[in-house]
């Protein structure tokens, strides 16, 4: 196989990589802004300096020749080369800043370039925290500027488009964001306009920024010249917690990382998975922390002469019970949801098998014509075909709404879904039917409901969705609840503050904590109330259950999930579910 | 070698009307095509050799063989491929290829269409820079006669050749002179230089194989085909042989563009091409090869020759043999300071180095040309040059670099004596 000498250090290596990605790869640091694995390689940021040579090869002796004591005479290249763009050859030998004082000087070279006409604003600056040019000039920059001259000005505060804010001072040029529009997003939208120092991304004039991905270009732009209108000035970097989550929007199952600080999720971003999203993902999806913080159910409620009243757990248990008891299983219509989780919905499948009904309906949220050939779908919800694997039956909502208003109906339990607000049936096609709304956001159908059980959210619990592919994924619980503790629950992912914090800082609150529980577990609870046999005490358990259960499923685990970028479930286990 | 002063200009020759086809056709135009077209011999590898052994080194800069690049072209595959001519002509001090379009654009389309049938070519693209309009205007009423009498496109002088040729107005940047950036920008982008590799042979305009060469080189071939490749390397200096276009500027008493072989002593083309320095004045420096060059002192002109190896040995290089004469009352911080304020101006941006170390040159001569410069802001300067130097993707920090590196090291009396007075004395 061929090999590489890094820093006199061999590896060996296939196909025809870069060098800095090859480097990037083997675990070891080399400074860069420009090059991003995703796009094409301009090479234009000059930071990812190595020096590189290959071995001399004699084709009369057909072998390398050797110096006087026995090495290989390496050919260097004169100049520092881009790795980025320096392709490896078999027996190339490259010296990074670790062992070239050439090299250290190259990259200290163009960082004393880079922040020569650069505003050096980082107190007020939203990227600071997690901006390459702020930590590559901390570990390889000069010391200090002898740049003695006025700066170079430019535009700040242009709103690009609705979403993107520019400030043309900060940006560096590393062309990502013209990049990322050319080839990823592919609406062209971004050039690079004037020349030399002026240089700055702009769009043609008299048009927008407001391609669906422009959010992307905020999360790969290295420095912050790009801002999110919606998040800048919101929240330091360092004051979140980044926990990895799914997409709760389309059903493409977009990995993405929940920052939350205070229980409030401030910004959600992408996160890479090579087989679903790679980089990126659409702006809308971002928004939909709104759904996490805002408006949330909190506390069970019980309508009593029309209005909602708030009421205790207990409480809520007791009527559930009382009014599963006046009812015959036929009588009773459960519909599950392609908005809530695997772990859900087969929870109350269960629940419900156990009093002897026998299905379990859903229906599906299609808007035709919303998805393109990239990351939004059609499909607005996550987990259709989770529904589909656990063999509930599909319905159009028209269907599904014949069958709520079908007169042998006398209750009607409903997990996560504002079925009444996205026009599947009227209010009134549950009246004079004791109807539960077990669900995470106050809405059409939770004031419709007799019974309201609030239930954790996608950013609250530990679950799995499986999307339009068939790629199952699971989420990590990113803010507590009323019930839940970042410090005691294992899932849960501890930032800067939790780990570092003194109780001066003040970073534990309970403020913005919903008083909810996952639906599955409201549902156990039911039964070990009556002295049932369901006794899951996580989810990792009721999948575990479910991967022993259901063929479909079998290997599917919490750990392989978090190691393999989610499974793909067998095409040949799925099963067919039933359409109505 | 022939003594300079009975030369006869070759390219620019002194014919009434060269520019009119039918003047050009009297005078043996389009001769040196038809027998490329007709001699069995002359196989589109014969004529590449021809070029090659004739060792015409690119007048665009670089100085590379040409018929050597020519070779680089794969072997045709069907898909299409392309010469770009650059007439893009930017550099400060370069105004030579405007006399081939204005007097004598035939010989220039004749070398192409040779050049195209040496490389199996498509199609030609004349980038000729935007601020030519009237140049533009010649260049394309030319082509548009080369057309008429079937020297251009379909069916070449009756042969299979097919070829056709356009020109392109370039939009006033310096940068689109650059052979990659040149490709982009003709295909409708930004003029950002490529990364190289791939090279132009492999991938060039629409990634199909290309070959840039200047106008005077092109124009070149007409006359190497016609007379051999042992003929041109007669002429002027053995290892940069053949006419050059010289175009002289500056304080001399006759400025122009002159005809004549390579490797003329500098001295001779001034004292006596150009009728003296204005004034009688001395010489202070000389830019030999368009404002990218190092200038040399005044004082250092003895035996220096306009040819590759011994401009080289002087310290500096041929470039575009576009050279600049500057008398003693010259303020070299000034000339120096305007210089870099050019390549400030052009730089395309895309490299760290050359984006903002063009800008810091320019900042720091400006101090010191405002006498507040300091002695220390010297060494500043040829730090930031070597800062840059040989960092970048194209050649434009250099060409920003090695006019102030140079100047400081060779007229720093002149640099201090600008900077503030130190009251500690300075190493
Ligand atoms: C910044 C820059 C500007 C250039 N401008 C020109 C130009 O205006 N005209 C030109 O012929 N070559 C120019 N060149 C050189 C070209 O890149 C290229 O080497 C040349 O056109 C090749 O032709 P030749 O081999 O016939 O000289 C420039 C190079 C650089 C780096
Ligand atoms: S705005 Fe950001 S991503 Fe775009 S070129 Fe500037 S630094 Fe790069
Ligand atoms: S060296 Fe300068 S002009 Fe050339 S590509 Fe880089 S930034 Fe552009
Ligand atoms: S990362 Fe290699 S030049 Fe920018």
């Amino acid at each position: 196989m061929p090999e590489i000498f890094i820093d006199d250090q061999r590896f060996e290596f296939e196909g025809n990589p870069k060098v800095l990605q090859f480097v990037l790869d083997q675990g070891l640091e080399l400074p860069f802004f420009c090059y991003h694995p995703s796009l094409s390689i301009p090479a234009n940021c000059r930071q990812c300096f190595v020096e590189a040579g290959t071995p001399v090869f004699n084709r009369e002796t057909n072998s390398y020749e050797l110096d006087e004591n026995g090495d290989r005479v390496i050919r260097w290249f004169p100049k520092l080369m881009t790795s980025c763009s320096l392709e490896a050859t078999d027996g190339m030998v490259i010296k990074t800043h670790r062992s070239s004082e050439k090299v250290a000087r190259g990259q200290k070279d163009t960082l004393e370039f880079i922040l020569i006409n650069h505003p050096l604003d980082c107190p007020i600056c939203d990227q600071a925290g997690e901006c390459p040019l702020q930590i590559q000039t901390y570990k390889y920059g000069p010391e200090g500027s002898r740049f003695e001259h006025k700066k170079v000005h430019k535009p700040k505060r242009v709103q690009l488009g609705p979403n993107v804010v520019l400030d043309a001072e900060r940006c560096i040029n590393c062309t990502r964001c013209v990049r990322f529009t050319d080839e990823i997003s592919k609406s062209k939208q971004l050039s690079i306009v004037s020349r030399g120092d002026k240089n700055y991304p702009l769009t043609a004039p008299g048009t927008e920024f407001d391609d669906p991905y422009s959010l992307n270009t905020v999360d790969i732009c290295p420095v912050g010249a790009l801002t999110s209108t919606d998040f800048r000035f919101k929240a330091r970097v360092w004051e979140m917690n980044q926990t990895p989550g799914i997409d709760m929007t389309g059903s493409k199952g977009t990995n993405i990382d929940l920052w939350v600080r205070n229980n409030l999720v401030m910004r959600i971003t992408p996160r890479y998975n090579p087989d679903v999203n790679d980089h990126w993902m659409p702006d809308e999806a971002r928004k939909d922390y709104r759904r996490i913080n805002e408006n949330r159910i909190s506390r069970p409620s019980i309508k009593l002469d029309g209005e909602q009243v708030k009421t205790s757990w207990n409480n809520a248990m007791l009527t559930f019970n009382e009014e599963t008891g006046k009812v015959k299983p036929s009588e009773i219509l459960v519909i599950g949801s392609p908005h809530a989780s695997v772990e859900d919905n087969y929870v109350l499948s269960k629940f419900f098998n156990r009093l002897g009904v026998s299905d379990v309906h859903f229906a599906n949220d299609i808007e035709k014509g919303r998805g393109d050939d990239f990351l939004i779908t059609d499909d607005r919800a996550p987990n259709a075909n989770g529904c589909r694997f656990l063999g509930f039956t599909e319905h159009d909502p028209a269907a599904l709404g014949k069958a709520v208003s079908a007169s042998g109906v006398k209750m009607v339990v409903i997990l996560g879904d504002d079925l009444i607000g996205r026009g599947a049936f009227p209010a009134e096609a549950v009246q004079g039917k004791f109807t539960v709304f077990m669900g995470t956001n106050n809405c059409d159908t939770s004031n419709a409901a007799n019974l309201v059980v609030p239930i954790t959210c996608s950013a609250e619990h530990a679950a799995s969705y499986i999307n339009e592919a068939g790629r199952i994924q699971r989420t990590i619980p990113a803010k507590e609840t009323v019930y839940t503790s970042r410090r005691l629950n294992l899932e849960m992912s501890l930032g800067r503050l939790d780990h570092f914090a003194t109780k001066f800082d003040n970073w534990e609150s309970d403020d913005n904590k919903v008083d909810c529980i996952p639906a599955w577990e409201f549902l156990i609870r039911l039964v070990q109330e009556t002295g049932g046999d369901l006794t899951y005490t996580s989810s990792r358990e009721i999948m575990d259950e479910i991967a022993s259960a259901i063929d479909t499923f079998s290997g599917v685990s919490f750990e392989r999930m978090d190691d393999e970028y989610g499974i793909p479930l067998k095409k040949e286990n799925q099963p067919q579910g039933k359409t109505v | 070698m022939q003594d300079w002063r009975t030369y006869e200009p070759l390219l620019i020759p002194s014919i009434k009307d060269l520019h009119k086809i039918d003047v050009y056709e009297k005078n043996g135009g389009y001769q040196q095509l038809k027998k490329v077209l007709s001699d069995k011999e002359q196989t589109p590898e014969a004529v590449t050799n021809t070029v090659k052994n004739a060792n015409l080194r690119g007048r665009g800069g670089a100085g590379f063989n040409a018929g050597l690049k020519w070779s680089f072209m794969p072997k045709p595959d069907g898909g299409p491929r392309y010469i770009a001519a650059n007439g893009d002509e930017s550099e400060p001090g370069t105004f030579k290829d405007r006399m081939i379009f204005e007097y004598n654009p035939h010989l220039f389309i004749e070398g192409a269409l040779i050049a195209a049938y040496a490389m199996s070519i498509d199609a030609v693209y004349v980038y000729i820079r935007g601020e030519y309009r009237s140049w533009i205007t010649m260049m394309q009423k030319a082509i548009d006669d080369a057309y008429a009498k079937g020297y251009i496109g379909k069916g070449i002088m009756g042969s299979k050749m097919n070829c056709e040729m356009y020109v392109h107005m370039g939009a006033g940047a310096y940068i689109c002179g650059e052979e990659s950036s040149l490709m982009e920008s003709l295909e409708g982008k930004r003029g950002y230089p490529r990364v190289k590799p791939p090279f132009p042979a492999q991938k060039g305009l629409w990634g199909r194989p290309t070959t840039i060469n200047n106008i005077e080189t092109l124009a070149n071939v007409p006359l190497i085909i016609k007379n051999g490749s042992e003929w041109f390397t007669s002429i002027g200096a053995k290892g940069h042989p053949g006419p050059v276009l010289y175009g002289i500027s500056g304080h001399v008493n006759r400025p122009g563009v002159y005809e004549y072989p390579s490797g003329m002593l500098i001295t001779e083309l001034i004292n006596d091409v150009c009728g003296g320095v204005r004034g009688g004045k001395k010489i202070k420096a000389v830019i030999p090869g368009g404002s990218s060059t190092p200038p040399l002192r005044g004082d250092s002109l003895d035996g220096v020759r306009m040819d590759a190896d011994s401009l080289r040995d002087a310290g500096s290089m041929m470039g575009t043999a576009g050279m600049v004469i500057l008398d003693e009352d010259t303020d070299m911080v000034d000339l120096v300071w305007r210089i870099s304020h050019f390549y400030h101006h052009e730089s395309c941006g895309q490299c760290t180095p050359c984006r903002d170390g063009t800008g810091w040159l320019e900042k720091t001569l400006l101090k010191i040309k405002n006498g507040e410069g300091e002695i220390r802001d010297l060494e500043l300067l040829l730090d930031i040059c070597f800062q840059m130097e040989g960092r970048t993707i194209c050649a434009l920090a250099d060409a920003a670099a090695w006019p102030v590196r140079y100047s400081v090291a060779r007229f720093r009396d002149e640099f201090e004596a600008r900077c503030k007075k130190s009251i500690y004395a300075v190493a």
